[in-house]
């Protein structure tokens, strides 16, 4: 006898002796005690049934005795209560295990990760990086497949680079869509820097379009959704305190000539006004201007938790003496949260978060300075210098403003800081509609200030300053984010279809504006300018909607579509459709997967997708605009000065469209103890947005157009594996590889899709371009003269290939060569805990890829070494040993710097260990970044955004100690 | 209860507000203004950008925000590569630095991916393009849809003419060093939608001279023209020039014509000032020092509002490096860069020692011949443009250099005339032009010591005097071709890029068309030989 039948007969039978009563009651978390909401509590094989509400009560009314109550909630095992009478009924519902029911964010809202439908990940807070975290984008590095974290420079306050399968966006904006608390930041200063990494419960990144499109104007690149922590209710007083202090140095210096090697490099090879020039002194400039930098970061955090409240505040500081000198950095901050119910049916949940930097920037012409200065001057000179340092002079003892600046004079005597206050906050509210069942509504109004402030002052006593009066300068700002969003979702069991349904409509609008002044000083007079004022101002509108629908508990289905409009574009092209569709089939809930024995878990997911890109950093593009002439850009006529107006091009921009269609797949292996998923995807973007140049003829000779398509293809595959997990040793690891290329399709930027030069490189004039777009090929593909080898495989110098052999190398013999896009990259990581020890560790890395060295193709030729207008020697890089260039024609854009830029990196080692005791527990640690890097390549550092290495700033290696002190 | 529903209420309906149109319609502030041309104003500052476009880089000071993108705002300045590809490719003039492809200009090896011809393409062509908006906002029709009172368009009707000399006078540019150039008026659309048709250089030449008479007599005659502005002075000379190279452009002689516009100069009431040294007219006071009377057409720099790193700021510290002293000029330092020839001093009767004013050249620790291009004391170095008044003190800002540019001067006339005249041009008179040339020697020697004769008055003088006369002045390029000592004749040091110099194939009597411009329209067609 089947058990509807046993109901059924219950049923018919129980009225007949027992009455009908009302119980009443609280369902509560197991762990932590905390009442749950929206439990659903139904009488077991009928429809009556409630929810419960804010302080996990609950009414049913008309329980016959003998009944069996069911109480389920999302990620929570159920529970089966029989009713003999007894009221209340308190019940405890203790979480899942198996993570497929773990909560998940996806776009305007939430599901179970066993009902997502699209490519995503979750790193939640046990899985984050650890170690001197400044920036939140640290946390996810070498975690995701797809998601590629290119490491910040040794800059103080500098953020990592975040891509999500990266490409879809050549030249409009090309970061993520960070979604902070529900809050999209933005994407023109998506200053991450001021979310205390500390402060982050969980990160959700949103790769494919079927999971974008929702945020359809602005999706094409991933979204990355970030949730703070909160309070929880009812919890008691909990103080903790966490202190780490790091010290870091360059991991690696460019290879330039010592003093004795570049004396003998000129006497070999100089004429004697060369020779003449030489000093004596060995200095190496770089390790001059290098420091160990110190870094210091506390953080400070009160949680506590009432019946209706909860109250989450913490305080943190951080300060830093950055690698180079007179760098520095320095941000307190401030992130709080209330969590307020108000009767049974409202949530209200109000968030700020504040911080204040203040960065000391160090004069950044000092690091390429560094580089070039002659190694065999010394740094001071007593007699002849400036302010004590070492400087060129003309003949007529005028300081040589032509010739470089002494890299220690520079940074002595500049001082320039940029103060940053941002304040972002935001009120949620969440509210039960009574009358209607599964109906709740989710409003959020935010705002996110910020308001900076620059100065910089030179000391006039100085080389850079002989030449100027323009020593001091301020530019001073704010930018202003207003958001208001709207939902409804609306969730209801279709029983008769055995299918749950869940819906969600809403409306979008969001502001940006930014303001700022500039006022810099006359070059010639040391009179103050005019301020130069910058305005910008966007908007962004969009209604959306999701219908999702589980069907018998095996396949998910899921659509959604957003109709968005952009202040960017003009009226008849700013509105845009996207959308997309995606389904999952949980074959973990079919016999076969149950039964198979190895199988714990299996999902297939498919998905389509349509988003769009807008971010184009320009706002009125559209419209007929002309450019006031500043006082110092007038024109005389007569004995009148009259100031210009420029006008404007105007172009009529399109929404940079994206098509994605995503196949996936979830597993679990071994009752999930190698767990994972693969992904395959296939992506169009058609109406590029590119700067590219125009024909004569325009009112300009470069701007934003409309370009061409590209396709790019991807396999990301990720693995998870439980290698150990007993009482006193657990060790889990996660691997995840991702394949990626791309190609352009269509091109109608030039006639008839001809290649068109894309890339400026610094050495060179007017459109020295060192790539090329054509169809057919990847966008990062360089453009080169093919160098000449001999047999011994030493470039010769100034041979290339004629490679149309009308014997006269010109750029009609520069061809595609290489593409800096990595063929795949991938990322490592390793979780390990002993008895109160713990280890970590993450590896990153890329194949396929190749860098052009601009520094040493700039640089490793005797031309750039002795040719000067003045009477100086530049450095070379070590490589002219090799190279033996002595001319500078083509070899700016030579095959041969065309390097390898295939690496593997530790970035991250921590070792851990927890005294647990009954009142506190303290953690301490001692982790490493960016500790190692294996590579072949030539350079400075392998890894390059964009692949043009002209980067001079060594990363940072460091030693962090830390100590977390929980009350 | 009410609390909550007022909530939802406002959120909905803030939404809803929101989500109409024109929420969407924004206008910008600050540094960028909606094109609105609604005041006599806004004609002005639409007008005195045509003269900052030959003269300034861009919107700021130092050449900030500057109007071309892809090259350094300074290096982008349009008199500043106008005077390269004139001058650096000849005899009078080399440069030390390195920046990329700058060297093949003086080596004649240039490509059509050069930086600095490209650029220069994309400088008259964008200043063709700003006088064609000019004209095209400024017809009667625009005037009354614009709502401009009666009274205020004389003003507007006077810049509309200018503007239409301006496009004139770009398009004679572009055809002198390129040939043809993509032609486009005030009809064709300037977002780079409409690719612009080819003209050859005869039809550009029947172009630059039908608007050259066309606004012939709506400008003002010398007199009426203020300082700095293109009046009829500024026309006469175009038309001068056009004519002079006229076998060049089109294969047909024209030196009738030469007589006929020279003329009209020469009796518009300019003079030159024999009592005055020649150096005056290249001084920071050039536009007040008794100079200023002989000036046709200026460009006028100033070092606190017209503040540019190209225009005589660059010709006035790109040629002092070395042993000299930049203070001795006006400026706070020298760039290093440029120096002349030995071919160009040998032009001097006793070269660096001759009696002639207009030998101006610096050789303490400097070396006549060039070993080696990268050194700037090789070669003798030029003292023409300087940041220094007529009684040595120093222009009001050391960096930026307030002398004005002659762009055209009498003594260009004269020498014209005479060059004519020589040639066969009705109505010249012998007589006339060798009074003309000795009037400028007579400055130059400050005394009648230097004149010359019937008998020493032929070609090759002539070209020898414009040099001596014009040098640095943009003009070389152009009389070396017309000489036909350009390319395939003519050597001087480093030429071909060898030092003692060689000849050059003919082809290079042009630039050419730029790479990228071949590939974004394909109306274009490349010159001969590249």
């Amino acid at each position: 006898m089947n058990q509807k039948f046993k109901f059924a007969l219950w049923l018919l039978v129980l009225p007949l002796f027992a009455l009908a009563q009302t119980i009443t009651g609280v369902v509560i978390d197991t762990g932590t005690s905390q009442p749950l909401l929206g439990v659903s509590v139904i009488v077991k094989g009928t429809s009556n049934g409630t929810a419960t509400d804010f302080d996990g009560k609950y009414t049913v009314n008309n329980v016959p005795a003998g009944a069996i109550i069911t109480y389920s909630y999302l990620g929570y095992l159920p529970q089966d209560v029989l009713y003999n009478g007894q009221s209340p009924i308190n019940v405890k519902l203790t979480q899942n295990p198996s993570d497929l029911d773990t909560i998940v964010l996806i776009g305007y809202g939430s599901t179970t990760k066993e009902n997502v439908t699209a490519a995503q990940t979750t790193v939640n807070e046990e899985e984050f990086n650890r170690g001197a975290v400044v920036s939140p984008g640290q946390l996810i590095a070498g975690k995701a497949a797809g998601v590629q974290v290119i490491g910040a420079s040794g800059r103080p306050g500098d953020g990592p680079q975040i891509r999500v399968r990266a490409g879809s966006t050549l030249s409009g904006n090309q970061d993520a869509l960070y979604v902070v608390d529900g809050i999209p930041l933005d994407q023109q200063n998506a200053n991450l820097n001021t979310i205390n990494p500390a402060e982050i419960e969980s990160i959700t990144i949103l790769k494919d379009a079927s999971a974008t499109a929702i945020y359809g104007n602005r999706a094409s690149n991933g979204v990355i959704l970030i949730t703070t922590k909160k309070g929880k209710m009812n919890s008691a007083l909990r103080i903790g305190y966490d202190l780490q202090l790091a010290i870091s140095r360059p991991q690696k210096y460019l290879d330039v000539l010592s003093g004795d090697e570049f004396r003998a490099l000129i006497n070999a090879g100089g004429s004697i006004d060369d020779i003449a020039l030489l000093g004596t002194a060995n200095t190496d400039w770089q390790r001059e201007i290098y420091e160990t930098g110190v870094r210091a970061m506390h953080n400070i955090t009160v949680e506590k938790g009432y019946e209706k409240t909860a109250i989450r505040a913490n305080v943190a500081y951080t300060n830093e003496n950055g690698t180079l000198l007179t760098s520095g950095y320095e941000r307190a901050s401030f992130n709080g949260s209330v969590v307020q119910r108000v009767g049974n049916d409202l949530k209200l949940t109000l968030n700020v978060q504040g911080a204040m930097e203040e960065i000391r920037n160090a004069d950044g012409g000092a690091v390429g300075s560094a580089i070039d200065f002659d190694p065999t001057q010394s740094v001071f000179d007593s007699n002849n210098g400036v302010n004590g340092f070492f400087e060129y002079r003309q003949s007529n003892g005028n300081v040589d403003a032509l010739a470089p600046r002494n890299p220690l004079g520079l940074l002595r005597s500049l001082r320039n800081e940029t103060d940053n206050n941002q304040i972002r906050t935001n009120l949620q509210a969440e509210y039960k509609i009574p009358s209607v069942d599964g109906l709740v509504f989710n409003g959020t109004a935010g705002l996110d200030y910020n308001e900076f402030d620059n100065f910089s002052a030179r000391n006039p006593n100085s080389g850079v300053a002989a030449n100027t009066n323009a020593l001091r300068s301020n530019s001073n700002g704010t930018r202003l984010n207003q958001l208001l969003n709207g939902r409804f979702d609306y969730k209801k069991d279709l029983e008769s279809l055995d299918t749950k349904m869940e819906l969600t409509v809403g409306s979008s609008y969001q502001g940006f504006r930014r303001e700022s002044v500039n006022v810099g000083q006359d070059n010639g007079t040391g009179a103050f300018n005019e301020p130069i004022v910058n305005f910008n101002e966007n908007r962004l509108i969009s209604a959306f909607g999701r219908a999702t629908f589980d069907i018998k508990d095996l396949l998910v289905l899921s659509a959604s579509v957003s109709r968005d409009g952009t202040s960017r574009f003009s009226p008849e092209n700013r509105w845009g459709t996207f959308g997309g569709a995606s389904a999952a089939l949980k074959l973990t809930n079919t016999d076969f997967v149950q039964n198979s024995g190895f199988l714990s878990q299996l999902k297939l997911r498919t998905g389509w997708g349509v988003t769009g890109q807008q971010d184009i950093g320009q706002d009125f593009l559209y419209l007929q605009l002309v450019t006031p002439g500043e006082n110092q850009a007038a024109v005389q006529i007569g004995n009148q000065f009259f100031n210009t107006l420029r006008p404007e091009l105007t172009t009529d921009l399109r929404w940079e469209q994206t098509t994605e269609y995503t196949v996936g797949l979830d597993y679990g292996l071994f009752d999930d103890v190698l767990t994972g998923s693969i992904d395959v995807y296939t992506r169009e973007t058609k109406d590029l947005l590119q700067f590219g140049p125009l024909p004569a003829g325009s009112l300009g000779n470069f701007a934003l157009q409309n370009v061409g398509s590209t396709q790019s293809r991807g396999i990301e595959v990720g693995l998870n594996a439980k290698i150990a997990n007993t009482e006193n040793f657990k060790w889990n690891v996660g691997a995840n590889v991702t394949f990626n290329d791309i190609k352009i399709t269509d091109l109608s930027l030039g006639a008839g899709d001809a290649p068109i030069q894309q890339t400026p490189v610094s050495g060179g004039g007017f459109n020295n371009f060192i790539q090329e777009w054509a169809v057919g090929s990847d966008p990062s593909t360089f453009w080169v003269f093919r160098q000449v080898y001999d047999l011994a495989g030493n470039p010769l110098d100034g041979v290339f290939v004629d490679v149309n052999g009308d014997n006269v190398i010109n750029d009609e013999d520069r061809v595609r060569y290489k593409q800096s896009n990595p063929d795949a990259f991938f990322g490592f990581t390793s979780g390990m805990t002993y008895k109160n020890f713990d280890l970590n560790f993450t590896l990153r890395g890329a194949v396929g890829g190749y860098n052009y060295n601009n520094n040493s193709a700039g640089r490793d030729n005797f031309a750039q070494v002795a040719e000067n207008p003045g009477n100086w020697l530049n450095n070379a890089t070590a490589s002219i040993l090799e190279t033996g260039f002595t001319s500078n024609l083509n070899t700016l854009s030579s095959s041969h710097y065309i390097q390898k830029a295939d690496f593997l990196r530790l970035d991250n080692l921590s070792l851990g260990y927890t005294f647990q005791g009954d009142k506190r527990t303290v953690r301490t640690s001692v982790t490493g970044t960016n500790l190692l890097t294996i590579t072949n390549y030539d350079g400075l550092d392998p890894e390059v955004v964009n692949g043009i290495d002209s980067n001079l700033f060594p990363r940072a290696t460091s030693v962090v100690l830390g100590l977390t002190v929980q009350f | 209860m009410k609390i909550y529903k007022l909530i939802i209420g406002l959120f909905v309906a803030a939404t809803l507000f929101v989500a109409c149109d024109d929420a969407l319609d924004l206008e910008p502030r600050g540094n960028l203004q909606l094109a609105t041309f609604d005041s006599l104003d806004d004609y002005q500052g639409l007008w005195a950008k045509l003269y900052a476009g030959l003269i300034l880089g861009g919107q700021q000071g130092g050449d900030g925000n500057a109007d071309i993108d892809g090259i350094d705002g300074g290096f982008s300045n349009y008199s500043r590569l106008y005077w390269k590809l004139q001058e650096l490719s000849t005899d009078e003039a080399i440069i030390a630095w390195t920046d990329e492809t700058i060297r093949d200009l003086h080596w004649q090896t240039w490509t059509p991916a050069n930086q600095f011809t490209g650029a220069m393409y994309a400088r008259i062509s964008y200043q063709i393009t700003i006088c064609n908006s000019f004209i095209r906002e400024s017809t009667p029709a625009a005037l009354d849809a614009n709502g401009i009172p009666q009274a205020d368009r004389a003003a507007i009707l006077a810049f509309r003419n200018e503007a239409r000399f301006l496009r004139a006078y770009s398009y004679y540019h572009g055809m002198d060093l390129f040939g043809s150039f993509p032609f486009t008026t005030e009809a064709t659309a300037a977002d780079g939608s409409e690719l612009p048709s080819f003209r050859t250089r005869a039809e550009l030449f029947s172009f630059i001279e039908a608007e050259l008479l066309a606004v012939e007599n709506e400008l003002p005659a010398p007199a009426a023209t203020e300082y700095g502005r293109a009046g009829q002075g500024a026309v006469w000379m175009t038309l001068a020039k056009l004519y002079l190279n006229a076998e060049v452009y089109t294969g047909t002689p024209r030196y009738d014509d030469v007589i006929t516009f020279t003329n009209k100069v020469i009796n518009g009431g300019y003079s030159v000032n024999t009592s005055l040294p020649y150096r005056n007219s290249f001084l920071a006071d050039n536009d007040s020092n008794g100079a200023q009377s002989e000036f046709i057409w200026t460009a006028n720099y100033d070092g606190a509002r017209t503040q540019t790193f190209g225009g005589t700021t660059f010709l006035s510290h790109a040629p002092v490096g070395g042993d000299m002293n930049a203070a001795d000029y006006g400026l706070d330092s020298g760039w290093g860069g440029i120096r002349t020839t030995p071919q160009f001093v040998e032009l001097f009767p006793g070269e660096e020692n001759s009696l002639d004013g207009r030998e101006n050249f610096f050789t303490a620790g400097q070396t006549k011949s060039i070993a080696n291009v990268g050194r700037f004391k090789d070669g003798f170095a030029v003292i023409k443009f300087q940041n220094l008044t007529s009684t040595n003190n120093p222009g009001v800002n050391l960096t930026f250099v307030s002398t004005d540019f002659p762009v055209y001067r009498l003594a260009d006339a004269y020498l014209m005339y005479a060059e004519a005249t020589i040639r066969g041009g009705a109505g010249g008179s012998t007589g006339d032009a060798i009074g003309y040339i000795n009037t400028l020697r007579t400055r130059a020697y400050g005394n009648t010591s230097g004149n010359i004769t019937a008998g020493q008055l032929n070609l090759d003088f002539i070209l020898d005097e414009r040099a001596r006369e014009l040098h640095w002045e943009g003009h070389r390029r152009q009389d070396l071709v017309r000489f036909n000592q350009f390319t395939s004749n003519g050597v001087w040091e480093w030429k071909g890029n060898v030092q003692s110099g060689t000849t050059t194939p003919a082809f290079r009597n042009l630039y050419p068309v730029p790479t990228t411009q071949l590939r974004l329209n394909s109306n274009l067609i490349q010159n001969p030989g590249y």
